[in-house]
């Protein structure tokens, strides 16, 4: 890597390491939301790093756009006011055990990922955009289709869900 | 270290938090935010693992765009989950939604 993609690529790195800390860190859930925002925003710069611009794209399209939106709106729908539900912090034994979790589960495959190195072209390969369209319409349309119905079927699963019956129940 | 390596540290850490997230937080709309962190993770392990070898590079990328879009239909279940939730037990904390009906 060139020194210049090596400090953005620390830059990204703090920016997803902070965010996520901030995340899963924070009492208030306003602010959990901010950290993830944050977080979404370096994997965005991580995926522009590797060569996939339409991706970057599409994560700030759809998960900052879109996913973030639906969580504000839960947030809201649900009054989760600052420093509500997460205001006490969790009990020791419980931080303790989710660490443990954590910890064991990110040591084997630290292990794994540092030990056995794949090899690397080093040269992050680059897809005509154009390509990629093709793609979707041809030997990968099959699955574009059923992403849209599944998209389709959640949505008025969403609806039916959460529908407000006017009479009572 | 390779660039690989270096991305897949990356996204180990997302899973991390996500994984802390999900064990700790005890409220729905926290544990969906850390959910959200570690398919971000997978994302970004797919992507790295296929620009930065020999593999296919476009059924790659297109794998996470199909993650992402997976992830924008689960964040839409579970908020309506989460506000029928909220509707019946008056809150979304893990501790107090524990009734089943059967």
């Amino acid at each position: 890597m060139e020194n210049l993609a090596k400090f953005v690529f620390g830059f990204y790195a703090l920016i997803i390491l902070s965010g996520s800390i901030l995340a899963v860190g924070a009492k208030s859930l306003v602010r959990a939301m901010v950290g993830l925002i944050a977080t979404l925003l370096g994997v965005a710069g991580m995926y522009m790093l590797l060569n996939a611009q339409f991706l970057a794209l599409m994560q700030i399209l759809i998960y900052v756009g879109a996913v973030c939106v639906l969580i504000f709106f839960a947030i809201m729908l649900t009054r989760a006011d600052a420093g509500g539900e997460e205001a006490e912090s969790a009990p020791l034994r419980q931080n303790l055990l989710a660490l443990t979790a954590v910890l064991s589960v990110g040591g084997i495959l630290g292990w794994l990922v540092m030990t056995r190195p794949q090899a690397t072209t080093g040269v992050p390969t680059e897809v005509p955009i154009e390509q990629m369209g093709l793609g979707l319409l041809g030997p990968y349309g099959l699955a574009f289709e059923l992403i849209s119905v599944v998209l389709l079927v959640s949505m008025a699963g969403a609806v039916l869900l959460a529908w407000e019956r006017r009479n009572g129940k | 270290m390779s660039e690989l390596t270096l991305y897949q540290l990356v996204a180990l850490i997302l899973l991390m938090a996500g994984l802390f997230g999900i064990s700790q937080r005890r409220s729905l709309v926290g544990m969906l935010i850390s959910v959200e962190l570690m398919l971000n993770g997978a994302g970004l392990s797919i992507v790295a693992a296929s620009q930065l070898t020999p593999a296919n590079a476009m059924m790659g990328q297109l794998g996470t765009l199909f993650v992402m879009g997976l992830a924008a239909a689960e964040a839409t279940l579970v908020l309506a989950i989460i506000v029928v939730v909220a509707r019946r037990f008056g809150t979304t904390k893990t501790s107090v939604v524990s009734t089943l009906k059967g």
